[in-house]
């Protein structure tokens, strides 16, 4: 008998908290809507602190937001199961292809500034600088099997001998010790970035394919790589700047040299463009979807607020200037007006 | 004859009774169906690959299913060290513990050590990955491998795996010495044998079937642990062939969990999906040959008493 | 060595009064076992330290919190009502599957080829590796019957994730539910037959009370398992990044996005900066005091009911 008292207790006891699930009486006035986000895990933040933020202000809009990459994302994205790509570059022409060949009508938005750093281990002091030149006999296509960092001695001699100092002066000869790698992979858009900004240049020179070399441990998670780097010494990768910032104690951001001398990486060097390697955030919107959900709309209306671009810095990227924020609010407007009533 | 007819009962209740028969039957049938399901579905996408995938595409310099590099051998071999390396650590304790309780512990020391055991085996395979990755590595492997060790180790993971094997072969070995009659301890005692000796030369042996079931299923257990892995190993993208614990490497559990948590067609390389199945399908098979196996050497523990 | 008669009578003779190896030997094997308690303090011990900060400063506001991007807001709420979300659903599906089932093996089944098969086939699934479910539920749940299970989500819904649990914890349930109807001794039934009971009414009056008590234990502890499990979740898309969702209905509630303790504390260990690793140990904290909950339950029940026949 006692038995089952108890169990008619814990019963309604649970059932209690199921409640918490759902509100039969949910409120009638706001959105009443959620929107399901995917795509960069770098962007995810933004994204997501946006929506908190929205979520207050509202407590009918939901949303979801996950961030398995960019590339993965915008293969949902074009496939119409997402609301909106968070992406950490800009749109490529394949993919462009796919969300036309699928009906996908979209709208991209810059929501903010990343740089990119390469890094190395804390304790590692033997390098200060690299160029891309540098970054392309070490990462390139063409150091496939390269072991240690003096290996690349002979690749980087060669890529100073043919492209002088266009990108950047070389850093031979490079200090002893294992060239251990940890750093995003393909689906990633960091990934993309780097091939874009430090690879590709050098690779069309060389006549190779605009990819990195493939031997080295690649995630999509920025932890794994931050402390894949932090656990050698001699180690080498790169990730978005917001990340490493976090990890301040256990990583060693480089000065990058992209053929205007080294410039060391921060916020300020970002906004001004001295910095070589940053990278523009953004978030794409499906249109079709916006025209049918009056949450997506007034999310995306928060989103290109002050408010929302606001945002940007608390999770450690670097805010639109006011012309590139009020840019973005043209294009959504513009975006808006052509949906129609 | 009308006696018996007498005695059967009204013709409802045997219908009921016929029933209710069928409805359990169905209930265990439940098992058959799941099974089916379970083979069905990874074959189906297995053979999806298998049809598309290129046989050099599975021998490969490492395992890169974006880049259309499926190397069985890398996510195998880091399978079998990663449970190897957990089998070295868990067979010696478990069996020990397992001797030890079932032939030393007095009844209260029994009780007292006995649930230790038992919470260890309830603890999450999470919070074992986060313990490997955030104490194992930095302080048992670092200072053990040679040179610099990531934070990311096949080893770390391995010893993980091992504490989380431990009570399962405690349990299934002190269960098998338990079951050993009594009658054979006497008649060792009566010619004069110690503990030491009766423990070592006639309990283990006798029990050497549920011992060497214990120790096959750990190994299963050990081959299809995931989160220990993908935390403490990185469940990355991509990796390459290695024999070295001391470096991050990829089983077949991380590599399907981190095939997962990308999404579901994956740019480029469309063949990462079915790739996904097609590892589950090996991994069932393996452990499913382990379990036979192991399940043939307790029948005959049963068999013996 | 002194194995025998002769060699102990001879070393006793001999004066030797300790059986030193004997002792060394016992000592190992006890090593053995404090070695992994030893394992479990320096575990319990780490986590906790990890999670002072986190705990002591904020409290009851991190079990009440949404995941949130921001580590010092972020809380596991979602988690738990998650988690018991599912639990529900494992408990509603696979218990009376897995008592049925047990029942027909023990009470009914003849030893047939039938019987042995589907014994082999219950004991090979108890086996089977979970991430092995999640592809299950993954292919069948969220693929195949995505416009059941979440028509907005491709599938990737409570009910998905409660299936493939259920699913996971039946070959279990079965297994140790027989257990307990084996340890019915036969007399019991045999007293009801004798007074011209039917098979269903020897179960349902004399074996399943005295069995109960050791189904009950044994599902707890089952259910103890289920609340633990990551890998499969993660297959059928529980979120790992952050979402917040107001369901209408117990439907809409069924089909839309949900995450576990578990699966938190895997996508907060992946997070990069120390704030994230302190919340990961204060998840742990709560996962595991669920989980001492739990099985003290069972454990108090257990001895309670445990009888000597």
């Amino acid at each position: 008998m006692v038995r089952l008292a108890a169990v008619i207790m814990a019963v309604v006891a649970v059932g209690a908290i199921w409640s918490l699930t759902f509100r039969a009486d949910a409120p009638t006035e706001g959105v009443n809507g959620s929107i399901f986000a995917s795509g960069s895990s770098t962007v995810e933040p933004v994204t997501l602190i946006v929506s908190e933020q929205f979520h207050e202000q509202d407590p009918s809009f939901g949303y979801q937001v996950e961030g398995p990459g960019t590339g993965d994302g915008f293969a949902l994205f074009c496939n119409g199961e997402t609301d909106l790509n968070n992406a950490s570059r800009p749109i490529q022409p394949s993919e462009v292809e796919t969300c036309a060949a699928n009906g996908v009508a979209f709208v991209e938005l810059l929501v903010a500034y990343d740089g990119l750093t390469v890094i190395t281990a804390a304790a590692n002091d033997a390098i200060d600088c690299l160029s891309f030149l540098d970054l392309y006999a070490l990462l390139g296509p063409e150091s496939q099997g390269v072991r240690t960092w003096t290996d690349a001695d002979a690749l980087a001699g060669e890529l100073a001998s043919d492209l002088g100092e266009a990108f950047g002066a070389s850093g031979v000869p490079y200090p002893a010790g294992d060239l251990v790698i940890t750093a995003p992979g393909e689906e990633s858009g960091t990934f993309d970035t780097f091939v874009e900004i430090v690879i590709a240049p050098i690779a069309d020179e060389r006549g190779t394919d605009h990819t990195t070399r493939p031997d080295y441990v690649a995630s999509p998670n920025d932890n794994v790589i931050l402390e894949g780097i932090a656990g050698t010494t001699t180690s080498l990768g790169w990730v978005g700047m917001a990340f490493a910032e976090e990890s301040s104690g256990f990583v060693r951001q480089l000065e990058i040299d992209g053929g205007s001398g080294c410039v060391a990486p921060s916020d300020e060097a970002v906004a001004d463009g001295s910095y070589p390697i940053s990278r523009p955030l953004f978030v794409y919107v499906n249109l079709g979807r916006a025209a049918g959900s009056e949450a997506l709309r007034a999310f995306i209306d928060f989103y290109v607020s002050d408010a929302g671009l606001g945002s940007a810095p608390e999770v450690g990227y670097v805010e639109l200037t006011a012309e590139q924020a009020a840019e973005t609010r043209a294009a959504w407007d513009g975006a808006l007006a052509e949906m129609g009533p | 004859m009308s006696a018996l007819r007498g005695l059967e009962g009204s013709a409802a209740r045997r219908r009921r009774e016929t029933m209710i028969r069928g409805g359990f039957l169905f209930a265990a049938g439940v098992s058959v169906i799941i099974s089916a399901a379970i083979i069905l579905s990874l074959a189906g996408e297995a053979f999806n690959f298998a049809r598309q995938v290129d046989v050099s595409q599975l021998f490969t310099d490492g395992w890169f299913p974006r880049r259309d590099q499926f190397d069985i051998g890398t996510i195998v071999t880091g399978t079998l060290i990663v449970a190897g390396i957990g089998m070295v650590v868990a067979a010696p304790l478990g069996i020990g513990a397992a001797i030890y309780l079932a032939e030393y512990a007095s009844p209260r020391t029994r009780r007292t050590l006995k649930p230790v055991l038992e919470v260890l085996a309830g603890i999450p395979s999470v919070v074992l990955g986060f313990f490997a990755l955030t104490v194992i590595s930095p302080t048992l492997i670092d200072p053990v491998c040679p040179g610099s060790t990531p934070l990311f180790n096949l080893a770390a993971a391995g010893i993980g795996v091992g504490i989380l094997v431990t009570p399962l072969i405690a349990s299934i070995a002190e269960d098998a010495m338990h079951a050993v009659p009594n009658s054979l301890r006497e008649a060792s005692y009566g010619l004069g044998a110690r503990k030491r000796a009766t423990s070592i030369f006639v309990v283990v042996p006798a029990a050497v079937s549920g011992i060497v079931a214990s120790l096959i299923i750990g190994l299963s257990r050990g081959i299809g642990e995931t989160m220990v892995v993908a935390i403490a190993a990185g469940a990355v993208g991509g990796s390459l062939f290695s024999l070295n614990p001391c470096q991050p490497g990829q089983t077949m559990t991380a590599a399907m969990t981190a095939l997962a948590t990308g999404s579901d067609q994956v740019r480029g390389a469309s063949l990462a999906f079915p790739s996904l199945f097609f590892v589950g399908l090996l991994l069932f098979g393996m452990t499913l040959v382990l379990n036979v196996v192991s399940e043939r050497f307790v029948r005959r523990v049963r068999k013996r008493y | 060595m002194a194995v025998t008669t002769r060699d102990v009578v001879s070393q006793a003779l001999s004066g030797r009064r300790f059986d030193i190896r004997g002792y060394l030997f016992e000592g190992m094997l006890l090593l053995a076992l404090l070695v992994a308690l030893g394992i479990l303090v320096t575990l319990l011990t780490d986590v906790l330290i990890r999670a002072m900060p986190v705990l002591t400063e904020r409290g009851g506001d991190f079990l009440t919190s949404n995941m949130s991007a921001r580590a010092e807001r972020a809380g596991v709420l979602q988690g738990i009502v998650g988690s018991i979300s599912l639990m529900i659903f494992v408990v509603v599906l696979a218990f009376p599957t897995g008592v049925a089932a047990a029942v027909y093996l023990e009470e009914y089944a003849r030893d047939t080829p039938l019987t042995r098969f589907l014994n082999t086939v219950i004991r090979n699934l108890a086996g089977v590796p979970s991430i092995v479910y999640g592809l299950l539920g993954l292919a069948v749940f969220a693929v195949l019957l995505g416009n059941v299970t979440g028509p907005e989500r491709a599938g990737r819904s409570l009910m998905t994730g409660g299936l493939t649990l259920a699913i996971l914890v039946l070959p279990i349930v079965i297994i140790t539910a027989a257990e307990a109807l084996r340890a019915v001794p036969n007399t019991i039934r045999e007293a009801a037959f004798g007074v011209g009971a039917t098979r269903w009414e020897v179960i349902r009056s004399h074996v399943l009370p005295y069995a109960a008590p050791g189904i009950l234990t044994g599902t707890i502890l089952s259910l103890a398992r289920a609340f633990g499990e990551t890998a499969p979740l993660i297959m059928v898309g529980a979120v790992t990044g952050g979402f917040a969702f107001t369901a209408s209905g117990p439907v809409e509630a069924l089909q839309g996005p949900y995450t576990a303790l578990p699966t938190m504390i895997f996508s907060w260990a992946r997070q990069p900066g120390a704030d994230f690793r302190a919340n990961t140990a204060a998840a742990i904290v709560v996962l595991l005091a669920v989980l001492l909950i739990v099985n003290a339950t069972a454990i108090i029940l257990r001895n309670r009911y445990d009888r000597r026949w």
